[in-house]
């Protein structure tokens, strides 16, 4: 490349014209752009290569739908969920009442019984009412929500078989009605004839949702007739029999978050040396659990394994008590009845990380403590022999037949198939308290006592329906907290990456939150608790993503200490060479700019 | 009037229930870590095995203990007692005899490690008893030793865990429900230090030593050749000696037992963030075991009445008095009933397929003798490839 800055040799002026121009500080030629070119071109490229660098170095995230999480947790908090529900209460041989008159009463009663709160989970009830007088003519209020048919029930025959055929035929009556939106419930109150066995009123409640009230001289207890009926709506249809109807607690609801329940049960011989129980398990899981399982699919996906364990002893004492015959163990034992570090229980292969686990154990005591009986405070024998710890299972306490020990070799036996029916009746008891429910098939109140059908798949249907209106609003509520507290996290980490498939799973449990509450606004009790237990597995899933640590991510420090090596020192090279160029081209053409003018005034 | 204020109570219990404060204490947890590895470090593995112990011995069960060791002391090969651990030097108890189940060891015991087993975000491949599977109602034991600074603490030569880290673990875990209670036990240089950045609620933090302090090994074990316990834990255990499952002293009487003197330390405790007096708490909230139990009043007669549920469908009281028209109706609406619950049965009529194989399996079924039936087909089979043999 040829120079192009020249300097004029001093010595090769021409004679006779002006001074030489001083090379310092003025040139004759114009100054070439060629090394200034050059130099911004390198600068320029370096430049325009930037965006490009920043774009390769981008933390990939996802995007996150933060409006729409936002708006379901303000969602959620703000209106609490309300199931559909319809009331029917059908009256039989009541002479002189007006249906619309018994409707706007029983729904002060049922007012004053839900208080002006409405929790999660409640109903929103409407009543309909049918008198049916005893010459068999029916007055109903409008709009009719059920087509019963006028005269099928007879106040005379009624409640005169027993109390399971008097369910299933109620439910052929009441069968045919669509009930509107939301189930229907129906509460049957049968006026007798006088002198037909006293002044006993008979309250029974149905394995469907069917209840009746059988007595005789109803029409003068008017009042405590209407109560009774506000009673079955509420307390009984809706809170399921259950005090605590208010909050919903999260140790009575042992479902994991993935939506999957473990039943582990567990045959425990304490001491083999004295004899060996073995169970045909294989029967009571096809037979007697197979319905239960069935029954809460919508709540929790239920598995169930078995297992028999030997050499167990418990870790509390019991005492001989001499009146009672028997070993006694107390209540004040129980917490420490469980002896967890020779019981190897949670042997589960099949449960996966979060899903939960329910123990259900049946402890055989040895022959040093045989028969063993648990005492209550109050200084009885309990029917059961057995106690649960909420969330995490059950013991049953079951004595052999006989407690003579063979003194040669310890004897095997099988639990008979009549036992084994036993302990799985009490362990039906078990797995309802542990769901929140009462082991016990009654109900009382101040009013009287209800008598409730058990059923053979554990749950009644309206027991089943007011598991799955707790369980969707708490499936929702756990929903919205994880989305909540994962779209606080990521926002507060903004260089931490976020897969495409925690993306996926915040959208689709969105979809399936919103899927559940338009199912329980349109009254599918299963079917919106079936996809609020996805939603709440999706966000789970998404919150448990194992790429969300905070150890790995990027910050601003790591990325320029990791870059700054490579570009650094070339950018600062090519900067300054353009820097200078620039000044030196100034300086060239200031030079040129001065000669010119003198040539001008010359 | 009292409606409204009766309403605005029972809306603030319900919030205040929803957001937790009344949970039931279900279970108790325990997490001990060691982040020491190498032979001169004998003290921190025999400092947690020690505590292991303890909290077993009052109850705390197996699946409900992770346990996080570098594991290199017992099978050292500077051991004089192979497969032996000792924490006092009269050699009294074998730390390491049996039953000890460690749920993270060797070079498994790392921060990555850690921070999952405490956030709960593990691969899908990680067995349950890696995991700390806590609900809202657990109290939680944590118990850290090894060597540490000032808001850090080393983990096995190589990593660091932060103060600041530590915090948003905890603060991540409370967003979570997966505590109600979490006790915090440091016994490393500067302990103090490693919680000063906690602010979740429910937290209570102790720690062996404030900044600028050093905690001190207790005493020297001239038969294996190095401290076997720190100051700390050996007056923890000291405490606990004394102690067995069914006694109830207080968290304030543990924290009173350190005497700075003795300790060569100052043993530091946070508990502003912690509500319950600590007097009031007993030590076995954190250290024991303790099982709400609720007794079954009676059994659920589920089976009972399955002998009359037969008799149902034939007939039904309200049969009798019936005219023709409404009879044939309830006929009608049983059948219905009866095809709903049948409607299984009917699809599988409908496919002579599986027809066929539901025959074929019932009839296999009844076969008493399977392996006469067996040993005759395999004669049958014979005979066909030899006749068809001679055949060709």
């Amino acid at each position: 490349m040829e120079e192009t800055s020249d300097h004029p040799n001093p010595t090769t002026s021409t004679p006779g014209t002006t001074p030489e121009p001083d090379p310092k500080t003025m040139r004759s030629s114009k100054p070439g752009l060629k090394r200034l070119l050059i130099t911004t071109t390198v600068l320029f490229s370096f430049l325009s290569g930037l965006p490009f660098l920043w774009k390769s170095v981008e933390i990939y995230r996802s995007q996150l739908p933060f409006h729409d999480i936002d708006s379901l947790s303000d969602q959620i908090k703000s209106t609490p969920l309300r199931f559909p529900c319809t009331f029917h209460a059908l009256f039989i041989g009541f002479r002189s009442n007006d249906p619309d008159q018994l409707r706007s009463e029983i729904q002060d009663g049922v007012n004053q019984l839900t208080g002006e709160s409405s929790q999660c989970g409640s109903c929103n009830v409407s009543i309909s009412v049918t008198v049916q007088s005893p010459d068999e003519l029916c007055s109903e209020t409008f709009p009719s929500t059920c087509s019963y048919r006028c005269g099928v029930i007879k106040r005379d025959a009624f409640g005169g078989g027993l109390d399971d055929e008097v369910d299933e035929s109620l439910d052929d009556v009441f069968g045919g009605c669509s009930g509107g939106i939301g189930k229907m419930y129906s509460v049957v109150v049968v006026n007798k004839e006088e002198g037909d066995g006293g002044d006993e009123v008979k309250a029974v409640v149905g394995k469907r949702r069917h209840a009746w009230i059988v007595g005789s001289g109803l029409e003068e207890r008017y009042g405590e007739v209407v109560g009774r009926v506000s009673e079955v709506f509420v307390k009984v249809f809706m809170n399921g029999g259950r005090e605590e109807g208010d909050s919903i607690r999260g140790e009575f609801m042992p479902v994991g978050s993935d939506g999957r329940l473990v039943l582990s049960f567990s045959l425990l011989n304490s001491n083999p040396r004295d004899w060996i129980y073995d169970w045909d398990f294989q029967r009571i899981d096809e037979g007697l659990l197979a319905p239960v399982t069935k029954a809460l699919a919508p709540i929790a996906d239920i598995s169930v394994e078995s297992q028999v364990l030997y050499h167990t002893p418990k870790s509390s004492f019991s005492s001989w008590d001499e009146k009672l015959q028997s070993y006694i163990f107390r209540t004040s034992d129980l917490p420490f009845f469980v002896n967890s570090n020779e019981w190897h229980l949670d042997t589960s292969a099949g449960a996966s990380g979060r899903s939960k686990i329910l123990q259900f154990v049946v402890y055989i005591p040895s022959g040093k403590e045989c028969p063993l009986h648990l005492q209550l405070p109050n200084g009885e024998i309990s029917k059961t022999n057995g106690f649960i710890s909420p969330m995490w299972g059950s013991v049953i306490v079951w004595n052999p037949r006989n407690c003579d020990k063979d003194s040669e070799s310890p004897s095997r036996n099988m639990i008979s198939p009549q036992d084994l029916e036993q302990i799985v009746e009490v362990f039906l008891g078990q797995f309802r308290q542990l769901f929140g429910f009462k082991s016990e098939a009654i109900y009382t109140s101040e009013l009287g006592s209800y008598k409730i059908l058990p059923s053979e798949r554990g749950f009644t249907e309206w027991e089943l329906d007011v598991l799955s209106r707790k369980h969707t609003c708490f499936n929702l509520h756990s929903c919205a907290t994880t989305l909540g507290s994962l779209s606080r996290l990521v926002q507060s980490l903004p260089r931490m990456i976020i897969k495409d498939e925690i993306g996926e799973q915040v959208k689709y449990s969105l979809k399936a939150a919103k899927l559940a509450q338009s199912n329980a606004s349109l009254g599918g009790y299963s079917s919106s608790a079936s996809s609020s237990r996805e939603a709440r597995s999706l966000a789970e899933n998404a919150f448990f993503h194992p790429s969300i640590m905070s150890v790995s991510y990027f910050s601003y420090e790591h990325c320029f200490a990791v870059y700054s090596p490579f570009f650094l020192p070339v950018a600062g090279h090519v900067v300054l060479a353009a820097l200078r160029e620039w000044k030196r081209y100034k300086q060239e053409k200031a030079k040129y700019l001065t000669w010119l003018t003198r040539k001008k005034t010359a | 009037m009292k409606n409204l204020t009766l309403v605005v109570m029972l809306l603030c219990y319900s919030f205040a229930s929803s957001s937790g404060d009344s949970t039931i204490h279900t279970n108790n947890w325990a997490v001990l870590v060691c982040t020491s590895r190498f032979w001169f470090n004998y003290r921190h593995m025999a400092n947690t095995l020690s505590l292991y112990r303890t909290v077993k011995r009052l109850g705390i069960p197996d699946e409900r203990i992770i346990l996080m060791l570098a594991d290199d002391m017992a099978c050292n090969s500077r051991n004089q007692y192979p497969a032996q651990v000792f924490n006092n030097e009269n050699h009294q108890i074998n730390l390491y005899g049996d039953n000890v189940e460690v749920d993270y060891r060797g070079y498994e015991v790392t921060v990555e490690n850690f921070l999952r087993v405490l956030t709960g975000r593990h691969e899908n491949a990680v067995p349950r008893s890696k995991r700390l599977l806590s609900d809202e109602g657990s109290h939680i034991l944590l118990y850290m030793t090894g060597h540490g600074g000032d808001e850090f603490l080393k983990f096995q030569d190589a990593e660091e865990l932060q103060s600041h880290d530590l915090a948003d673990a905890v603060k991540q875990m409370k967003e979570k429900r997966r505590f109600k209670e979490l006790l915090i036990m440091v016994d490393t240089c500067q302990a103090a230090t490693l919680f000063n950045q906690l602010q979740s609620p429910g937290v209570l933090a102790i720690g062996s030593s404030l900044k600028g302090e050093n905690s001190y090994s207790h005493h020297l074990d001239s038969d294996i050749g190095v401290s076997v316990v720190d100051r700390f834990t050996y007056y923890t255990l000291a405490f606990f000696e004394r102690l067995n499952i069914y006694d109830n002293a207080s968290l304030n009487s543990l924290f009173r037992s350190y005497d700075p003197r003795q300790l060569m330390s100052t043993a530091y405790y946070r508990t502003d963030l912690y509500q319950p007096h600590l007097s009031e708490v007993p030590v076995t909230n954190f250290f024991g075991s303790v099982m709400e139990t609720i007794h079954t009043d009676s059994a659920y007669h589920a089976f009972s009445s399955r002998i009359s549920n037969s008799k149902i469908k034939s007939d039904t009281p309200f049969n009798q008095p019936f005219n023709q028209l409404s009879e044939q109706d309830v006929k009608e609406d049983l059948q219905n009933t009866n095809n709903q619950n049948d409607e299984l049965k009917t699809e599988k009529q409908k496919c002579p397929y599986s027809e066929m194989r539901a025959d074929l399996h019932e009839k296999l079924k009844k076969i008493e003798n399977v392996d006469t039936m067996v040993n005759l087909s395999i004669a049958v089979m014979i005979l066909v490839v030899m006749v068809s043999s001679s055949l060709l």
